[in-house]
């Protein structure tokens, strides 16, 4: 993003577009060559602390040979816009392959194994790109912030934080810890597992599940059509909430008032559903149904570990209870630290805790209990450079409103 | 109101811009008629405004989760860029195309309606989300007024015609575009962290927003470079493809299979 204010000095009349782009499509052959000869097995980012020496020496050598030949066609050349372009659409071209082949495993003899397409992100050609456009990037960048200008700080803050949270965000891909630990219920854990490959890693401090909890959304009603294996809309073309007083109806089949909804209830002696305190109650939604001129009350239930299904046959149609989709999960928990720390913390989706450099998130639970699992899955990130990266977000967004506040002004002018 | 009441709705509106549209032909001449043609644009999205109003009330969630609920949100913000132009630039013809694309949007709704789901789920629940989705929304309306009058351009210099401000408006109409664009692209990478772990996962959804993003992010190195700016009317007008693929192309791509993005609009 080229602020107009700013003539660019160094690159901006260095030549057409052709040697940029065959630059550029060089770049990504010499990495599908690559891929080629070792049948697509991408590129490893070096870990901690060879990762954060390259991008020192780096940050250095570009410093340097964009300040100390600046006036060099060929310095000026990498670092114009022309060569910036064709690298930025060679990203995207990129991108698209990656956008568009399954980004997972494959056949080792698909030509998209072979050739890393279904790696994109980790592939050669992706790298070359990448690190010729943070030369670019970070060429344009020295120009503008030597000697400092008050007037290029929209540039410098958009251009630098963009260097910063891509090449950090890519080369601390490799410290990134992403592990998911299962908690049951009355249990504590230390043992998480990397993903997909299953393979168990202690991490240093351990979590006891108290309690998970589902919240869900009231359940629905639906007539079902066995033969057409289909849920019928009612009138007002919704599946009706089962709230009580809530009515439904289906013109010519039956009109369906909701009497009462326990959100957790469990039969009593004579079989009718009473309130229960316990986890194990199920939704029962009380009904009464208009058939033909004919009432009745009836009570159904999507069931659960001890309580079967039941519905209510309605013509050739059922009527059934449908659960509410998980409204809100959490897990209550303990977390215990190997000096002995304790910290009791509730994990829900959207609010992660921070634990001592790790970030723990609510992920998921026994999909096939529902509202009984007594499991939770926890993610626990560990990631050293998101500091970093997230400097670079706040720059970009803070030269997008510079970018934006001198976009009016002009256009005020115009 | 819930969807039972949106054909009406879709109806009045397409008939208050429709009237409002040819009362333009006598509003030339005439300052009553300017009035009154008004009056029927401002009203056909007036309606649209209070109908998505009283659906958020009724879903008691914001109405930003499905393909069909942001096409309702394009559908009235899109005239509304299209007055805003005519009120800033003196430019008449944009509104017309705008319409138009809302009128699209309202039958594509009217012809494949949604299902009334008040369900959000949890990792929506977010005080990320409304500002994530609503910043993306503008910024589509901008790129695809951008990208209208682009291809307007394009049309005006195949008859010798051209017109330096119209040009000016989609460039400015794209750099706005671009800015929320941006915004969008940084919310979602913050909202993703808390959400779901880690900022940027190259989900097909994430990688198809980077692609326009890097689209429009080439634009503007183009505009860095001058450009003849009749050639980026060209750009503008191709670039709003990327973004319809990522709007909802995606959905139907063999990487989406895994998408986290593909429930979403």
């Amino acid at each position: 993003m080229q602020s107009s204010n700013n003539p660019v000095q160094a690159g901006s009349s260095s030549g057409g577009f052709t040697k940029p782009a065959i630059f550029t499509v060089t770049a990504i052959l010499a990495g599908l060559v690559i891929e080629g000869l070792t049948s697509g097995s991408g590129i490893t980012v070096p870990g901690w602390p060879a990762n954060f020496y390259f991008l020192l020496v780096f940050s250095v050598a570009i410093a340097f040979v964009g300040l100390r030949f600046r006036e060099k066609a060929l310095v000026s050349w990498l670092g114009g816009i022309p060569v910036g372009l064709s690298l930025i659409i060679g990203l995207a071209l990129l991108s698209l392959v990656g956008g568009v082949v399954p980004q997972d495993p494959a056949g080792p003899d698909s030509l998209a194994s072979r050739l890393r397409l279904n790696g994109m992100f980790s592939s050669w050609p992706f790298a070359f790109v990448t690190l010729l456009f943070l030369f670019n990037l970070g060429l344009s960048f020295i120009w503008k912030a030597v000697p400092f200008r008050v007037a290029n700080l929209q540039f410098m803050l958009f251009h630098g934080g963009f260097w910063i949270a891509l090449s950090c965000g890519l080369l601390g891909s490799s410290d990134l810890q992403r592990l998911v630990i299962p908690l049951y219920e009355g249990q504590e854990s230390s043992i998480a597992y990397e993903m997909p490959s299953e393979k168990p890693v202690h991490v240093p401090y351990s979590i006891y599940l108290k309690e998970f909890v589902i919240n869900e959304y009231v359940p629905q009603l639906a007539l079902y059509d066995p033969e057409g294996d289909k849920v019928i809309a009612d009138k007002s073309r919704m599946l009706p909430e089962a709230k009580k007083g809530a009515k439904a109806e289906w013109p010519g089949i039956a009109t369906v008032t909701v009497l009462d909804y326990l959100p957790s209830a469990a039969p009593d002696a004579k079989g009718n559903p009473v309130p229960a305190l316990n986890r194990k109650g199920v939704s029962v939604v009380k009904v009464r149904v208009v058939e033909d001129g004919k009432s009745y009350d009836e009570w159904i239930t999507d069931g659960g570990p001890d309580v079967k299904p039941r519905f209510i046959p309605v013509g050739k149609y059922f009527l059934v209870m449908k659960a509410g989709p998980p409204k809100a999960f959490r897990s209550d928990v303990m977390i215990k630290g190997i000096d002995g720390e304790r910290r009791t913390e509730l994990l829900e989706v959207n609010k992660p805790v921070d634990f001592r450099g790790w970030k723990l998130y609510q992920m998921g639970y026994d999909e096939k209990a529902g509202r009984w699992s007594t499991m939770s899955l926890v993610e626990a990130v560990h990631d050293p450079w998101l500091p970093a990266v997230y400097c670079g977000f706040f720059m970009i967004m803070a030269g997008n409103l510079l970018y934006f506040w001198k976009g009016v002004k002009k256009m005020e002018a115009a | 109101m819930t969807l039972n009441e949106f054909p009406l709705i879709a109806l009045a509106a397409i008939s208050c811009w429709g009237v409002g549209s040819i009362l333009q032909i006598p509003a030339a001449k005439s300052k009553l008629f300017q009035g009154i043609s008004w009056l029927f644009l401002l009203l056909g999205s007036a309606v649209l405004v209070l109908f998505l109003t009283s659906y958020w009330i009724v879903l008691e969630r914001p109405p930003l989760r499905t393909l069909g609920e942001t096409r309702l949100w394009y559908a009235t913000l899109i005239p509304l860029v299209g007055f805003l132009v005519e009120y800033r630039w003196k430019i008449k013809w944009l509104k017309y195309y705008c319409i138009g694309l809302a009128s699209f949007f309202l039958i594509i709704n009217y012809a494949y309606p949604d299902v009334f789901e008040k369900a959000l789920m949890p990792a929506l629940q977010s005080p990320w989300f409304i500002p994530h989705v609503v910043v993306y929304l503008v910024a589509y309306v901008l790129l695809a007024a951008s990208a209208v009058s682009g291809w307007h351009n394009v049309l005006l210099n195949f008859r010798s015609k051209r017109s330096t401000v119209s040009e000016s408006m989609s460039h400015y109409l794209a750099l706005l575009g671009f800015v929320l664009l941006t915004f969008g692209l940084v919310f979602g990478a913050l909202w993703a962290k808390e959400a779901w772990g880690h900022y940027w996962t190259w989900d097909p959804k994430e990688t198809w927003a980077f692609i326009s993003w890097l689209a429009y992010l080439g634009y503007l190195h183009l505009v860095a470079r001058k450009t003849d700016p009749r050639s980026l009317q060209w750009y503008l007008g191709l670039s709003f493809i990327v973004l319809l693929v990522c709007w909802f192309g995606v959905n139907y791509l063999p990487s989406a299979q895994n998408s986290v993005h593909t429930y979403s609009g």
